[in-house]
């Protein structure tokens, strides 16, 4: 492998978008924890994160994802997504200012990556309402009032409470139920059962079973793991018969780690395609020659990174984290 | 903001200009020197949230509090709590779910990917039409309804725009499930799979139309329905010998619920194929072919361990084949599973 990826332009094409997202970004705008946790990611992997942003900024930061925790018992707690929801104590009316269990994963993981040891969280608000939203099936709602439900939000509690250690907010074995019959005739594994296998929820499926210590009840490991090996043609995509994607080279790329077949995988040819998905002014893009975006460039670098470890810090495949910082934070636990 | 020839159009003034909104004081939104990814918002986006974070602080329930939702569910479709307050809203306001639906159709066009809007419409064709009252008529006076009728279509229009939208095709199951459209279905995935026999949501839609809601674990198919499908794969194999979804559907339906017809019946089937001087160049350059093969052999073996022997072997020589030849860039499985062939 001669050419590498631009690691210099990557790591200042996440400095900007931390600091700065365009008005099109709008859509966005309930989910910038998420966002600000793939940018994290993305200066991590490419080991530029101490060198990127600055004690003083890092602290900073800290606070703003310490401002969006919701601090009233009552209310649904956890992090909420963004500040869009306006001050805390402008809301009487609950479902206003609602935490979601996307952004609380999210913010846990920003702030275990800059730096934060965790202890102004508030763990046993979290889990308390984390167990009110896991339905009867055994899966989980993201937030009180909706009816949305799938394996994204199993690994959200699953995620959660592996960080936190603490395992009270999910009954395991329903999620485990659940999980197993969203594997599909294929081999694929998907968001309900009969959906078509899709590899997002492939890798939150998987994911959370190996979070819950539960891959034993995978019906055929095996299978799952040919199919998701079988999504590479060069990059990896994420449904039968469609086009490569950068963002699947994480999400099938970590399955393939956790299922122990990183040694079938061409890596040269998927780090290939994601070379390809660069962009000029930095960050990938999904497909070649297309526009970049947060989630695709920080994707395509951690799946880059499973492809040549040698080169980079190794990154868990079950929570988007350096192995480093979770061992520390696993330390610091156990102290 | 909506500009028609020089002249702005009424909604576009700014509601600090407008006498209904007089009485509400605008709620900034705070941010603090570690703002995280903070968005250049508009000016229009940004004074309508600092009214809504002031109706929604309250919990105000109006026709123009309603109305301030539909304008930033326009801008941003993922704020979430804004769909629980607009959901709460329509309840206590009563209003006429009909046009609320309509209002969904709208904005799903533009934002095709949105998961809120769809699950949103879910609660909406509930309420229009429950599933219990629909289920006292027949599946050919249901799909007439209008309720139904206009949902089949919009989800005929969205898997048009875009033939495997994932979240069309999961809509569309939890309709038809939901409403029990299972005869309708067949017709409507054979004329998707027609269209494109590549399209693998088609595919898996068959599946999902064959089973019909009963528990994947239980089912046995009927030997005259499992030949049936073996058939209709056969004839779709053959329109592109190369395509993944009809190999994985076929493999994967018999192994579920009639592993013996794998070898009895699927596999003379597309060896015949295989030997056809139509097919036989075709079907030999493709992976999936020998993928089945060792697929039906692993289970051959199984059943009938006196055979396992000779199965092992020409399984052993498919895989050195599809390493060094036909399927390349994942040789490393493929001797991987060469390896693991005696322990099946």
């Amino acid at each position: 492998m001669v050419v590498d990826l631009d690691l210099t332009a990557h790591a200042r094409y996440f400095k900007f978008c931390l600091n700065m997202l365009p008005s099109e970004a709008v859509s966005q705008d309930a989910s910038r924890m998420t966002i600000a946790h793939l940018c994290l990611v993305g200066l991590a992997t490419l080991g530029q994160l101490n060198d990127t942003l600055s004690e003083t900024r890092r602290a900073q930061m800290v606070d703003w994802i310490y401002e969006q925790q919701i601090p009233r018992a009552g209310a649904y707690a956890g992090f909420r997504g963004g500040s869009l929801f306006g001050p805390h104590s402008s809301c009487s009316y609950a479902p206003a200012n609602s935490a979601n269990l996307a952004a609380t994963y999210s913010a846990l993981c920003s702030l275990l990556l800059l730096g934060d040891d965790l202890s102004r969280v508030d763990k046993h608000a979290i889990l308390g309402a984390m167990r009110q939203l896991q339905l009867e099936s055994g899966t989980f709602v993201p937030h009180p009032g909706t009816n949305e439900h799938d394996p994204r939000f199993i690994y959200c509690a699953c995620a959660i409470s592996s960080i936190l250690n603490d395992w009270s907010g999910v009954d395991k074995d329903a999620a485990t139920r659940y999980i197993a019959e969203c594997s599909n005739y294929d081999g694929g594994m998907t968001q309900a059962r009969f959906q078509e296998s899709h590899g997002g929820h492939l890798y939150c499926c998987v994911a959370s079973l190996s979070l819950m210590k539960k891959m034993d009840a995978l019906p055929d490991r095996q299978r799952t793991l040919k199919w998701a090996l079988f999504r590479q043609g060069g990059g990896y995509h994420g449904r039968t018969n469609k086009v490569p994607d950068v963002c699947y080279s994480f999400w099938i790329g970590a399955v393939v780690e956790m299922l122990g077949g990183h040694d079938f995988v061409d890596t040269g040819a998927v780090a290939y395609f994601i070379r390809q998905c660069e962009a000029d002014i930095g960050g990938l893009a999904k497909w070649p020659g297309y526009r970049p975006d947060p989630l695709h460039a920080s994707l395509g670098i951690v799946g880059y990174s499973f492809c040549c470890p040698e080169k980079f810090p190794r990154m868990s495949p079950e929570l988007l984290l350096p192995e480093s910082v979770l061992e520390a934070h696993r330390a610091r636990q156990t102290q | 903001m909506r500009i028609e020839g020089s002249e702005q159009v009424e909604e576009a003034v700014s509601l600090a200009q407008q006498a209904e909104w007089q009485d509400i004081t605008p709620i900034e939104q705070e941010e603090g020197e570690g703002s995280m990814c903070p968005i250049a918002y508009t000016d229009e986006y940004r004074e309508l949230m600092g009214y809504l974070r002031a109706v929604m602080a309250v919990g105000e329930v109006s026709e123009r509090a309603l109305s301030l939702t539909a304008r930033v569910i326009e801008e941003n479709p993922g704020h979430y709590t804004v769909w629980v307050y607009r959901k709460r809203l329509v309840e206590e306001l009563e209003s006429d779910i009909a046009e609320e639906l309509d209002w969904v159709c709208d904005i799903s066009r533009k934002f095709p990917k949105n998961y809120q809007l769809w699950h949103h419409r879910e609660s909406l064709v509930t309420r229009l039409w429950a599933p219990s009252s629909a289920l006292l008529v027949s599946e050919d006076q249901r799909i007439t309804n209008p309720v139904l009728r206009r949902e089949l279509q919009f989800l005929d229009a969205a898997i048009d725009e875009d033939s495997k939208n994932f979240h069309a095709w999961s809509y569309r199951q939890w309709l038809v499930s939901t409403y029990a459209l299972w005869t309708q279905e067949l017709v409507f995935v054979d004329t998707m799979v027609n269209q494109d026999v590549r399209n693998n949501s088609a595919w898996n839609q068959r599946y999902f139309a064959m089973l019909a809601n009963r528990n994947p674990s239980v089912v046995r198919l009927e030997p005259d329905v499992a030949k049936s499908e073996i058939e209709y794969v056969v004839e779709h194999i053959k329109l592109a010998p190369n395509n993944d979804s009809p190999w994985s559907y076929v493999t994967g339906l018999l192994l579920r619920h009639a592993p013996s017809m794998l070898y009895t019946d699927l596999l003379p089937r597309i060896k015949q194929l295989a030997a056809d001087n139509a097919y036989q160049a075709a079907m030999t350059l493709t992976p999936f072919y020998w993928s089945a093969l060792l697929d039906i052999y692993e289970q051959q073996a199984a059943d009938h361990p006196d055979l396992k022997k000779q199965l092992v072997d020409e399984s052993s020589a498919i895989c050195d084949q599809l390493a060094s030849e036909t399927d390349i860039i994942h040789c490393r499985y493929w001797n991987f599973r060469k390896t693991s062939l005696d322990t099946c």
